[in-house]
């Protein structure tokens, strides 16, 4: 490592589990996102923070190909999954979707029964043998957190948890894939504060295995639970780095102005 | 002046605010009266229409042969050709605008295929049924050389509903939320597999709904069977399944004996037909309702 290069720009190679070079995406011909490259450490929490409108969703949601599913959105640029591009021509959505999970804003597990909402993923990936299943089920509950409360009713409907309940059962629902990469859209937005504390920690535990990338727009969320932090604004990233540092010693001036509340 | 001088205004109601109120009261009396007049409306009908039909509802009325001369004929077969012809119009119509639905709601890209298939199904629902009768006769009955046949009368019941089935489709589709869409599609599913495992089980409930209701209708068909199925029973063989025999349905027998037929009775088998009809199209409207509650629950673990 050369003074030249600090740490958090450069990781070690092994570290890039995810890297975005020189990401445009567009809607119609709307550039919602302008030139973004941005390393997503393995087994860390990178967050995307910045004002609303400002296309950390938009980002986001490129880093699994979900605007495939966009009519008139088009993405330009790579996006390295352990160095390979999931735009290239051999790259498959659903294998990609398969290694990269995604949680979203609002709770939207199926309207099926809570057992049935884990193993979803397995399921319709090949999965058919009864005791496998249950031990992803059982297994993927447990590191959202929620098993003890769920375990005596895994055939009721999913429907009928709380809200916070049915947040971590998406998570749930994620992990029982074993991702390497779970995305997180403002997973906690709609949640009642004891709700997101408790996401916060499985967050915090979920890095142990799996490298997380979340979108927030809670400054105080960013700032707990990440370890990088990349600022957007108009559709630009206008600073990343270890978070620590995006809120102690900002050095452009819109960072630093978003951060002390001049403006979004 | 004190801080805590009392206010000139009070809370107690104005003028205006009278008037608005009473205008409020109204406008909930008027409302409701509306509402609750199509419950009387329902319920005078069927008082009436069962007043009219009941004495003739006996076993020989309903399981009995029709006659042709002479008093006190049956409808047994006719209630059996009811039935027959509406399995067999649901076996074609189901698929075909299950199909066309689905393609509508998931697939189709905004474009002209989809407005052609889209204006071309809304045209098909504004063709009368007398007129999708006489296609029929031109079709089956003259063309093909079918005669009158219970699948001539199928077939044109199939088209004559269609349209609305694909509707039913399409907006028990849309009531899917898009959001189960992309967490089946973010978890590696493809659309084939997000459609039958997320899409379809989330809509059984309003679809199946849609079907039972679009049953009823073709249970009441007349005009559309008049030229295709015909307006007679097999003799020898009124309960057969060969689809190619003449099949009179309840709904056409009832029109047929007030309008054309010469028995003497014709009063009591047109009462009873029209309360055996009444009962069936109303226990489909119950079925229909009840199908889609244990469906949906049956699917997705949770009732409502």
């Amino acid at each position: 490592m050369t003074e030249m290069e600090p740490s958090h720009l450069e990781p070690a190679p092994d570290m890039r589990k995810l890297v975005a070079d020189d990401v445009n995406v567009y809607y119609g011909t709307f550039q919602a996102i302008k030139h973004a490259s941005l390393t997503m450490r393995g087994q860390h929490v990178t967050a995307l923070i910045g004002p609303s409108g400002c296309g950390k969703t938009t980002f986001l949601r490129a880093l699994n190909r979900m605007h495939d599913l966009t009519p008139g959105a088009r993405v330009e640029g790579e996006v390295l999954l352990d160095g390979e591009d999931i735009y290239g021509p051999d790259a498959d959505p659903v294998v990609i979707r398969h290694r990269i999970g995604m949680v979203f804003q609002r709770a939207n597990p199926f309207p099926k029964t809570i057992y049935e909402n884990v193993i979803y993923g397995p399921r319709i990936h090949g999965e058919r043998n009864k005791a496998k299943l249950d031990a992803i089920a059982e297994r993927a509950l447990r590191q959202a957190a929620l098993w003890d409360e769920v375990k005596d009713r895994l055939n009721r409907s999913a429907l009928d948890l709380s809200g916070g309940q049915q947040q971590r059962l998406c998570i749930a629902r994620a992990v029982a894939l074993d991702p390497e990469v779970i995305l997180m859209d403002e997973p906690a937005s709609a949640l009642d504060p004891i709700a997101t504390s408790k996401i916060e920690d499985l967050i915090t535990q979920l890095t142990e295995q799996f490298t997380v990338v979340i979108v927030t727009h809670s400054m105080q969320q960013a700032a707990r639970i990440s370890d990088y932090t990349a600022f957007f604004h108009l559709g630009e990233i206008v600073e990343v780095g270890p978070t620590n540092q995006i809120f102690t010693h900002p050095k452009e001036k819109r960072t630093e102005d978003y951060i002390t509340g001049r403006f979004g | 002046m004190a801080i805590t001088a009392p206010s000139a205004r009070s809370v107690a109601a104005t003028g205006s605010v009278r008037v608005r109120k009473l205008a409020d009261a109204v406008a909930t009396i008027v409302l409701w009266v509306m509402a609750s007049s199509i419950i009387v409306m329902l319920a005078a009908f069927v008082i009436y229409m069962v007043y009219l039909g009941w004495s003739a509802l006996t076993p020989s009325f309903v399981f009995g042969k029709p006659l042709e001369h002479a008093a006190g004929g049956g409808i047994g077969p006719e209630i059996y050709n009811s039935f027959y012809i509406l399995i067999l119009t649901l076996a074609f119509t189901i698929p075909i605008a299950v199909s066309a639905g689905i393609y509508l709601q998931e697939y189709a890209l905004p474009g002209t295929f989809r407005s052609v298939v889209q204006f071309s199904a809304e045209s098909l629902a504004t063709v009368p049924s007398i007129v999708m009768g006489l296609f029929g006769l031109l079709i089956f009955v003259y063309t093909f050389h079918w005669g009158y046949t219970a699948l001539g009368g199928a077939l044109t019941l199939t088209l004559l509903n269609l349209p609305a089935l694909v509707r039913v489709t399409q907006e028990a589709l849309a009531s899917v939320p898009d959001t189960l869409r992309e967490a089946s599609m973010a978890l590696g599913g493809t659309k084939w597999q997000t459609i039958t495992r997320v899409v379809l089980p989330s809509a059984i409930g309003r679809l199946t709904t849609g079907v039972v209701l679009i049953a009823g209708r073709i249970y009441g068909e007349t005009a559309a069977l008049i030229f295709t199925a015909g307006l007679s029973v097999t003799g020898n063989q009124p309960y057969d399944l060969n689809p190619f025999h003449t099949a009179e349905t309840l709904a056409v027998h009832l029109w047929y004996t007030h309008s054309e037929s010469v028995v003497p009775d014709v009063d009591r088998i047109g009462n009873g037909s029209a309360l055996v009809l009444l009962i069936m199209v109303l226990a489909f409207n119950v079925a229909a309702r009840i199908a889609g509650r244990v469906l949906t629950k049956r699917f997705t673990g949770r009732t409502s």
